[in-house]
C-alpha cells in the first residue's frame, strides 16, 4: 500500500526548488558506507491481501464462547458507544494537546475522566493516565520514596505477581529496597526507613481486604509511610466501598475492565490518584481548568507540566510522555454510558455470578474453596487434578480458569477462577459439568 | 466552555438504565449476605445519562478537536503521519481483541510479535527484541536497565550517562530513573556531538554509554556517527539510540550500522499507529546480540521448537510491564510494515526527507534558521528576526486562526525560541504549500499588525489560555 | 530591557541576591533571574531547621515552563521561609527583592560574604548570558 500522495512529476518540481536532482542527494550528510544497498524484506501487500493475511493470523488464536479467566485481565461487555467514540478520528489522530486552543474536546474529555475518576474512587487528584496498572504501581512506589525521602518499600502479600515484579525491576533501578510480608507480619516489618505500603484489594487471590485495617496498623507504626492500593478490576467500585474513604495515600487501578478489550493484555490503562496533598510530586498529565486571558469564558489546558520531563528533564520524578489518552476517553465513555445505575448492577452481577459458582463447586466432593475472605469476581479453589479440569472446559468451550502454580508452583491444583456478568447461567452450570467430570476422571484414574 | 459542550457530571437521569448489562439469569442473592455491610459503599456518585445525550456531547468535543485526519499536523519529532484505516479493522478483528493474555492457545498473537521483531531487526539491523515497553520513554528505561545491567553483571562502576544538549527530555528523565546521572554534551555550531568534549568525557572511566538520537532533533544527521560510537566502545560504553527520529532513515540507514548496541523504536510515530491524543503507544527495544540475555522477560525467541516464551534467564533485567506490551497498537504497526514492505518503507524515508527540505528552503527566506543546512525530516527555525518582538508563542496561536496546528514550540531547549517542524511524508505538496503560505502571511502580519498575533487566537472556540492561573490555582476536576 | 540591581545588597552568579545582617542573610532570586523563568507558579520551600551548604540546591522554583533552583549563598541553616510566597509566588516576580524574598539563614562561615559579588560584577555577568 502507499499512503504518498506525490506522483513523480510532484516530486521532480519539489526536488528542483530545492536545488538538488535526485532523491539520493537528500541524504548526502550520511557517509557512504552507511547507505542500505539492498532491502531484505518483502514487497508490499494491498488492502484486501492485507487483510486476508492478518485474518488468518487472527483465527491462529482461540476465542471461546465463555471465560473462567481472569488474574488482571477482564471480559466485561463494552458498549457499543465506546468504540463510536474513539473512532472518531479528530480523538484519535491527534497527539498531546499542547495547543490546548485547538485541542478543546479532548481536554475537557480528559477532564472529565479526571474528574469522574475521583468521584468513583473518592480520591482528590486523578491523573490523566500512565501506562498500566502495573507500572503504575510502580511510579507510586517511586513517588512515595521521593515524597517520605525513605529508601523502602514494603509489598503485602496478595499482589498480583506480575505487578510484584515490575515494581522491583523499577526499584532496582534506583535502588530502592523492596520487602515482602503478610497481614500479620507488617506491623514487625515497617521501620523508619519504610516509605510506603502496597496493597492490593481485591487482592490476587480475590479477597476483598479490609483495608482501613492495614491504614490503622501502619498509622500507628510510622506517621511518614504512605498506604498505596492497587485494584486489577475496578468494576467492582460499582459496590465495595471508594479507596479513598480508607485514607490511603495513592490508588492505583488496572483500567481495562472500563471499557477495553482484553486484546492479548494491551494496551490498558494506569488509573492513578492520590491525596492533593502529593499534587506536585505526582507523575503524568495532568489538564486543569482555567480562563481566557482575556475573556471569561473557561477551558482546559495542560497542567503543572513543570513536574514534567520535558521540563524537569533529570530532575523530573518520571519519565512518562506518550501514556494510554485513548484508553482514558473509553473509560470516560464507559462510565458515563453505564452510569451509576448500569456501574451498581455490573458490580453485583460479577458477585453474584461468582458466588453462585462458588456455593455449587461447595456442593462437589473433592473441591475447596481456599477464601476465608470475602470476594468479588475471583477466587480459588483447591481441585482434584487440575490439568483434567482444564480439559474439561476446552471441550465444553470454556476459557479455562487460570493455574495458580504459574505463579506459586507450591501450591498445586489450585485454579483461580473468574465469573463477570458475561457468564451465562449455562456457561456456569457446564463449568460445574467439567468440574464434575474432571473428578470423575481423576477417580477413575485411581 | 459554553452550555452546548458541558455536561453536568452529577445526578443525571434518577432511575438511569441497565441497557449494557446482560439479564440476570439467575437467583438475585442480597449483597449483605455475601459482603459485610461495612466494605460496601452507600452510594455512587457518576450521574446517568442518556445514550443521545453522550453521542451529542462526544460529537461535539470532537468538533472541537484536531487531528491528523482534519490537516497537517507538523510537530517536530512526533511523526504526525497519516494512520491507515485499515489498520482500525485489523486490530479490531475479534481474533486479537478476544484473546486473553495468559490462555494457552494464543499462536496467532505470538506469530504476531514474532514476525514484528524479525520486520523490526531487519529494518534496524537488531538481533533481538522486546516488545513490552507501552511507549517511547518506557523503553528508553528498558534500554538503559540493560545497560545497568551489564555492568552491574561485568563488576563495573559505571553510573554516567552522556547526553547532548539537543535531547528529548525523555532522555534524561529516564537516565535518572535508571540511576544515572548525567553528562551533558553542547552541539557544536553544526548541531552536531563535539568529539574532543565525547573523547574528555568517555576518559574519566566511568561512563556506561551515550544516548543519542540520529538525525538529531534539529534535523540534522550527525556525520561523525561512526567515529561516536567507536569513541564510546573502546572506552568501553555502550550506545543507545533513540528511535524517535527513525522515519527519515527507514530503509536508507541502519542504527546498528551507525555503531548502536540499543535501539528504541516509537510505533506511534515511525510505524503510522495513531497517537490517540497521548497515547497509547508502544516502545518497543532491540539489542545486539550479547544483550540480548538482559531483555525484560517473558521474552519470544525463536527455536527449533518454534516460537517460544523465554523466561528465567537470570540475567534479564526483570519484568517492566505485566503481560505482552501493548498489543493491540503492536498489531497496527506489523499491518503497516506488510502493507508498505521494503520498497514502501524506504518511499516513506526519503520523502519524509524531501517534504522538510521543500519546506526548508521556503520558510527560511522569511524565518530564522539557526542550522543552515540541509535537514533530514524535520528542521527547526526561529523567532530570531520576527519584527515587533513577536514570538514563537504568537506565531503558534496565530497558526491556529487559520485552521491547522502549530508545530512544537521551544524544543529543543538549545535553540531559543525553537519553531521545530516535522511534515512528515504523508503531506502532499498542495498542504505544504498553504503552509508556507499561512506561515509567510503571518510573518507580514507580525511587520504590519503585531497586536493582532499577541492576542491571538481569535478563530478558535476559545482564546488564549491562562496557563499561569492553572498552575498556581490548579483546578483538576470538578 | 531594565532590569534592578539594587547596589546594597550582594548577588552570587547565580542569580542570587543576599542581604546580609550580623549572624543573619535574607536571600532571594533577583529580577533578571524571575524575568528568565517567566510567571512563577509555585516554589518548593525547605523546611526551618535544614542546613545547607555553599551552592547546594535548597529551593526550587517552579514557572509555567521551566524550574529554577536556588542555590546557598552561604552555608548555614534555614531559620526561615516567606510563607507569603505559598500562596502568592507571583510576588517573586512583581517584588523580587522585598516582598518577595525566600529565605532566611543563620550563615556558618562568615568568609563566604567575601566570595560575594557586587551588584555591577553581576550586571556584567547578566550581560554576558543575553549575549549567548
Amino acid at each position: 500500500m502507499d499512503f504518498i500522495p506525490h506522483d513523480n512529476k510532484t516530486i521532480a518540481e519539489m526536488l528542483n526548488v530545492i536545488g538538488i536532482s535526485s532523491l539520493e542527494e537528500l541524504y548526502q550528510d550520511i557517509p557512504n558506507d552507511l547507505i542500505i544497498k539492498k532491502s531484505n524484506l518483502p514487497s508490499g501487500l494491498t488492502e484486501p491481501d492485507l487483510l486476508r493475511y492478518m485474518e488468518n493470523i487472527s483465527r491462529k488464536n482461540k476465542n471461546y464462547s465463555n471465560s473462567f479467566l481472569g488474574a488482571g485481565c477482564y471480559y466485561h461487555y463494552i458498549p457499543t458507544i465506546v468504540d463510536f467514540v474513539i473512532s472518531r478520528s479528530e480523538f484519535y489522530t491527534s497527539y498531546t494537546p499542547y495547543q490546548a486552543e485547538a485541542s478543546q474536546g479532548y481536554l475537557q474529555a480528559i477532564y472529565e475522566y479526571q474528574t469522574l475518576i475521583s468521584k468513583l474512587t473518592q480520591m482528590e487528584i486523578a491523573n490523566a493516565s500512565m501506562y498500566d496498572g502495573s507500572t503504575a504501581l510502580a511510579e507510586a512506589a517511586i513517588m512515595a520514596t521521593i515524597i517520605t525521602r525513605k529508601s523502602t518499600i514494603i509489598l503485602l502479600k496478595g499482589i498480583h505477581p506480575e505487578y510484584e515484579e515490575v515494581v522491583k525491576t523499577y526499584c532496582w533501578g534506583q535502588d530502592i529496597n523492596i520487602e515482602t510480608c503478610t497481614e500479620e507480619t507488617l506491623q514487625t516489618k515497617i521501620n523508619d526507613n519504610t516509605a510506603a505500603v502496597l496493597i492490593q484489594s481485591p487482592n490476587f487471590f480475590g479477597d476483598i481486604e479490609d483495608v482501613s485495617k492495614i491504614t490503622q496498623t501502619v498509622k500507628e507504626k510510622s506517621q511518614n509511610c504512605l498506604i498505596v492500593q492497587v485494584m486489577t478490576d475496578p468494576t467492582c467500585l460499582g459496590v465495595l466501598i471508594p479507596p479513598g474513604s480508607t485514607d490511603i495515600d495513592i490508588f492505583i487501578a488496572e483500567g481495562q475492565s472500563f471499557g477495553i478489550s482484553p486484546s492479548f493484555g494491551g494496551p490498558g490503562l494506569g488509573i492513578f490518584t492520590a491525596k492533593k496533598k502529593y499534587l506536585r510530586k505526582m507523575p503524568g498529565r495532568l489538564i486543569g481548568k482555567t480562563k481566557e486571558i482575556n475573556g471569561d469564558q473557561e477551558g482546559y489546558i495542560l497542567t503543572l507540566q513543570a513536574r514534567e520531563q520535558h521540563i524537569r528533564r533529570e530532575k523530573a520524578s518520571s519519565n512518562i510522555c506518550t501514556n494510554q489518552a485513548l484508553c482514558s476517553l473509553a473509560a470516560l465513555t464507559y462510565l458515563l454510558a453505564l452510569g451509576r445505575t448500569g456501574l451498581k448492577e455490573i458490580a453485583s452481577q460479577n458477585i453474584q455470578k461468582a458466588h453462585h459458582l462458588k456455593m455449587q463447586l461447595k456442593k462437589l466432593p473433592g473441591y475447596e474453596i481456599l477464601n476465608k475472605k470475602p470476594t468479588y469476581n475471583e477466587f480459588l479453589i483447591k481441585c482434584p487434578n487440575i490439568e483434567y479440569l482444564i480439559e474439561a472446559c476446552k471441550e465444553r468451550n470454556l476459557l479455562p480458569p487460570l493455574t495458580i502454580s504459574k505463579y506459586y508452583p507450591e501450591m498445586q491444583n489450585v485454579a483461580l477462577v473468574c465469573v463477570t456478568e458475561m457468564n451465562s447461567g449455562e456457561s456456569i452450570e457446564a463449568f460445574i459439568d467439567a468440574a464434575q467430570s474432571a473428578l470423575k476422571k481423576k477417580e477413575e484414574k485411581n | 466552555m459554553d452550555s452546548e459542550t458541558s455536561l453536568n457530571l452529577e445526578g443525571g437521569n434518577e432511575d438511569g438504565q441497565k441497557n449494557y448489562v446482560p439479564k440476570m439469569d439467575l437467583e438475585e442473592i442480597n449483597l449483605q449476605d455475601i459482603v459485610p455491610v461495612n466494605l460496601l459503599r452507600q452510594d455512587l456518585p457518576l450521574p446517568n445519562i442518556s445514550e443521545v445525550e453522550l453521542v451529542r456531547h462526544f460529537i461535539t468535543l470532537s468538533s472541537r478537536n484536531y487531528g491528523v485526519d482534519t490537516g497537517i499536523y507538523p510537530l517536530g519529532s512526533c511523526t504526525m503521519k497519516f494512520n491507515p484505516k485499515i489498520n482500525e479493522k485489523i486490530a479490531r478483528l475479534p481474533g486479537f481483541t478476544q484473546t486473553h493474555p495468559l490462555q494457552d492457545e494464543n499462536d496467532g498473537s505470538l506469530e504476531v510479535l514474532y514476525e514484528i521483531s524479525k520486520l523490526l531487526g531487519e529494518i534496524t539491523g537488531m538481533d533481538a527484541f522486546t516488545l513490552q515497553p507501552a511507549a517511547g520513554a518506557h523503553g528508553e528505561l528498558v534500554g538503559l536497565l540493560i545497560i545497568k545491567k551489564y555492568f552491574e553483571i561485568k563488576g563495573l562502576e559505571k553510573k554516567k550517562l552522556i547526553i547532548p544538549d539537543s535531547a528529548h527530555g525523555t532522555n534524561p528523565a529516564s537516565a535518572k530513573m535508571a540511576g544515572f546521572s548525567i553528562i551533558e554534551l553542547n552541539s557544536n555550531e553544526n548541531g552536531e556531538v563535539p568529539l574532543d568534549q565525547l573523547e574528555f568525557a568517555m576518559k574519566e572511566g566511568d561512563v556506561a554509554g551515550i544516548m543519542l538520537t540520529n538525525p538529531n532533533t534539529l534535523g540534522v544527521f550527525d556525520r561523525q556517527i561512526k567515529e561516536i560510537t567507536r569513541i564510546v566502545h573502546d572506552n568501553g560504553g555502550l550506545c543507545y539510540y533513540d528511535g524517535a527520529n527513525l522515519n527519515p532513515m527507514l530503509e536508507i540507514c541502519r542504527p546498528r550500522d551507525m555503531g548502536f548496541d540499543i535501539v528504541h523504536l516509537n510505533l506511534h510515530k515511525t510505524f503510522s499507529t495513531p497517537h490517540g491524543g497521548g497515547g497509547p503507544g508502544s516502545g518497543p527495544i532491540g539489542v545486539i546480540d550479547e544483550l540480548s540475555p538482559y531483555l525484560p522477560e517473558p521474552c519470544i525467541i525463536s527455536t527449533e521448537q518454534g516460537i517460544v516464551c523465554r523466561e528465567g534467564n537470570n540475567k534479564s533485567i526483570g519484568r517492566i510491564k505485566a503481560f505482552w506490551g501493548n498489543f493491540g497498537i503492536i498489531v497496527r504497526a506489523y499491518a503497516y510494515i506488510l502493507a508498505l514492505g521494503g520498497e514502501g518503507l524506504k518511499r516513506v524515508g526519503q520523502i519524509s526527507v524531501l517534504n522538510a527540505n521543500y519546506l526548508r528552503v521556503k520558510l527560511m527566506k522569511k524565518y530564522h534558521l539557526p542550522y543552515n543546512r540541509s535537514c533530514q525530516h524535520e528542521f527547526v527555525l526561529s523567532d530570531r528576526n520576527i519584527p515587533n518582538e513577536i514570538t514563537t508563542e504568537d506565531v503558534a496561536k496565530r497558526i491556529l486562526d487559520y485552521g491547522i496546528y502549530a508545530p512544537t514550540i521551544y524544543f529543543p531547549l538549545i535553540v531559543p525560541g525553537a519553531l521545530m517542524i516535522e511534515p512528515t511524508e504523508t503531506e502532499s505538496m498542495q498542504s505544504l504549500d498553504s503552509f508556507v503560505e499561512i506561515m509567510t502571511k503571518i510573518f507580514e502580519e507580525a511587520k504590519n499588525d503585531p497586536n493582532l498575533l499577541k492576542t491571538a487566537p481569535h478563530c478558535t472556540p476559545i482564546k488564549r489560555l491562562d496557563a499561569v492561573l492553572a498552575a498556581r490555582k490548579p483546578i483538576l476536576h470538578d | 530591557m531594565d532590569y534592578k540591581f539594587p547596589e546594597e545588597l550582594k548577588y552570587t552568579p547565580t542569580h542570587e541576591w543576599v542581604r546580609v545582617n550580623d549572624t543573619q542573610a535574607t536571600v532571594g532570586i533577583t529580577d533578571f533571574a524571575q524575568h528568565q523563568l517567566g510567571d512563577i507558579v509555585f516554589v518548593e520551600l525547605p523546611e526551618k531547621g535544614m542546613v545547607f551548604e555553599k551552592g547546594s540546591n535548597a529551593v526550587e522554583i517552579e514557572s509555567v515552563k521551566a524550574v529554577g533552583d536556588l542555590k546557598m549563598p552561604l552555608s548555614g541553616e534555614i531559620i526561615e521561609i516567606n510563607e507569603k510566597i505559598v500562596d502568592n509566588p507571583e510576588l517573586v516576580n512583581s517584588s523580587p527583592f522585598n516582598d518577595g524574598w525566600i529565605i532566611k539563614i543563620a550563615f556558618s562561615h562568615p568568609i563566604e560574604i567575601d566570595e560575594l559579588i557586587t551588584a555591577h560584577e553581576y550586571k556584567v555577568i547578566t550581560q554576558k548570558e543575553l549575549q549567548q
